[in-house]
């Protein structure tokens, strides 16, 4: 591999491996506040980019501002579900039913994206879609720079509100010990809500900065959730810092693999880490003592 | 001459609970904790001590029977209500939240306490009482030892200068000088006016402290009274104390 190649592999990886941890961060909240395992979260993230082609076809704006739409109707959309379906289910068998819950819920939005916008692949057009910029002699895409430059802010407002606001210390403590949250005066039901609505919402980014880069169509959440719930299972399941370090290990090695041996073989990096993870280390590598609670 | 607030602190009255469908595990329990005095529960495992605590501090809602604080029916009000009417309820176990600070946690403790400037001299009163509190505030709580995570949970239920507190075997795993310091402290507390519901495994030590003892049996306080009483009771010794009354 030459010193070229390389390093545009590893600019590659660094920007995809940042996407990659927004798509996956909306997992870890779900199953942190609520144990579910949430498998509409890429069928969400689809819908996102779908909205965000709708927007800039329809408006001819740029497709990064019909976020301050997504974003709000996602976080609402998020206390809703969790509110109207997800609470409905048994304590006890939550997080298996919540898999079959969602997988139901990931089949009506693709289905409904099918009906809407009938199966034809789209893509968003700007005027920067097949622009490049070169760096240390690297040709990288504009929108994938925009991508992460958008899954940082995004994952850098999530850590603002989890670490610095009175909102993330309570949904925090909620994930960390529920009976003791409550017993300090929060609300955890009302909290592990907004957990749900922020979960949904960074969907509502992911998707956007998906589809900037993507073709997108209806059945293209399939291609998402397993390299999402590998990320998530490898960076130990309800740590959102370890879910970061597992995209981003994993987006790089993605990189670097897409060279010798195409995007399709490239892609059962995710499964062999789930698998490695799986037989070597279940609980994780980056999240260890909480994720051992489970 | 009449008091404006009622003596009991605390009162739980015919109280019925249980899990789910399961059995009842309560039966008709009473029990009441008046102000100044700790009430130290005691009944072989499984007896339903927690349940008792349980149900005081409202996180499981009773199935008949009312709970009453300073006074109020508070039998539908929730975790947080209680709180706020002064109720702090130290957990069975461990109960830190492990991934924050131990700053963090305490700090927690007064989630419900919006004046900074109060929240400020509490922080200062238990991280004086607490060593270890002050020595390990910016380390993860979920890394301290088993006796120091006790005694952060202890220093975050004093967060709201409460009136009533619900202790649920606070000295379990703790070392002789951290459980007399929090036995220290719940005798400061009922000197100050605070209700101390109390269960300990080591029911000896409980009832030297306490002021009221109560056996907890088939759902139902078996048996009650004055704790140095029930310490020379040679049937209760026998039962629940392990052993003979020394002399
Ligand atoms: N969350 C729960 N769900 C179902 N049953 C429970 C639950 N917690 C306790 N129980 C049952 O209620 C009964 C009383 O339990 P409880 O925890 O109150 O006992 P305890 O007196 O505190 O015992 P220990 O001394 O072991 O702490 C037990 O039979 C237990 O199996
Ligand atoms: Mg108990």
């Amino acid at each position: 591999m030459s010193g070229g190649l390389f390093l545009q592999s590893l600019i590659l990886g660094v920007l995809l491996g940042g996407l990659y941890a927004l798509m996956a961060a909306g997992l870890t909240l779900y199953f942190g506040v609520m144990r579910v395992v949430m498998i509409a979260h890429a069928a969400f993230l689809v819908l996102a980019g779908y909205l965000a082609w709708f927007f800039t076809t329809r408006t001819g704006l740029d497709p990064i501002l019909s976020l301050a739409v997504t974003v709000p109707a996602f976080f609402v959309l998020g206390v809703g579900i969790r509110r109207l379906l997800i609470t409905r289910l048994k304590p006890a068998t939550m997080t298996m039913m919540s898999v079959l819950l969602t997988f139901a819920l990931a089949l009506v939005i693709e289905g409904l994206l099918g009906f809407t916008f009938t199966g034809v692949q789209r893509r968003i057009r700007t005027g920067y879609s097949s622009a490049n910029f070169e760096i240390f002699g690297a040709q990288v895409a504009v929108v994938k720079l925009i991508a992460f430059v958008l899954a940082v802010v995004a994952l850098g407002s999530l850590w603002f509100v989890l670490k610095k606001t009175s909102l993330g210390q309570a949904l925090r403590a909620t994930i960390q010990h529920r009976e003791a949250a409550e017993l300090v005066g929060i609300d955890t039901d009302k909290v592990a809500g907004y957990g749900f609505g922020i979960g949904l919402a960074t969907a509502a980014v992911g998707g956007t900065a998906l589809a900037l880069d993507a073709t997108i169509y209806p059945s293209l959440h399939w291609h998402w959730i397993g390299p999402m719930m590998a990320i998530i299972v490898v960076g130990g399941l309800g740590s959102i810092p370890g879910a970061a370090m597992a995209a981003m290990a994993l987006g790089i090695i993605h990189a670097f693999l897409q060279v010798p041996l195409g995007a399709t073989w490239a892609q059962t990096v995710f499964y062999v880490a789930l698998f490695g993870t799986l037989m070597v280390r279940p609980q994780g590598f980056f999240g260890g003592r909480l994720a051992q609670r489970f | 001459m009449a008091s404006e607030s009622p003596p009991n602190l605390l009162e739980l009255d015919r109280i019925e609970a249980g899990y789910g469908h399961a059995a009842l595990v309560l039966r008709g329990l009473t029990i009441t904790v008046p102000r100044s005095t700790i009430v130290c529960l005691v009944g072989p495992n499984g007896a339903g001590k927690s349940t008792v605590l349980k149900v005081a501090s409202g996180m499981l809602h009773p199935r008949g029977g009312t709970v009453r604080l300073d006074g109020h029916d508070v039998t539908r009000h929730g975790p947080q209500q209680r709180l706020r009417a002064g109720l702090a309820h130290v957990l069975q176990g461990h109960s830190v939240f492990p991934e924050m600070t131990v700053g963090e946690n305490v700090r927690l403790g007064a989630y419900t306490v919006p004046d900074r400037a109060t929240v400020a001299t509490r922080v200062q009163f238990v991280q004086h009482l607490f060593p270890v509190v002050s020595e390990q505030w910016d380390v993860l709580a979920g890394l301290l030892s088993g006796g120091q995570q006790k005694q952060v949970e202890f220093a975050r239920s004093l967060m709201i200068d409460p009136k009533v507190v619900l202790l649920d075997e606070p000295s379990m795993g703790l070392d002789p000088k951290a459980t007399a310091t929090v036995f220290e402290q719940i005798e400061r507390m009922r000197d100050t006016g605070t209700a101390v519901l109390l269960v300990e495994q080591n029911a000896r030590r409980a009832l030297q402290t306490a002021d009221i003892g109560c056996v907890l049996d088939l759902g139902r306080v078996h048996m009650s009274g004055p704790a140095p009483e029930l310490l020379d009771d040679p049937e209760l010794s026998q039962l629940y104390l392990g052993g003979h009354v020394a002399g």
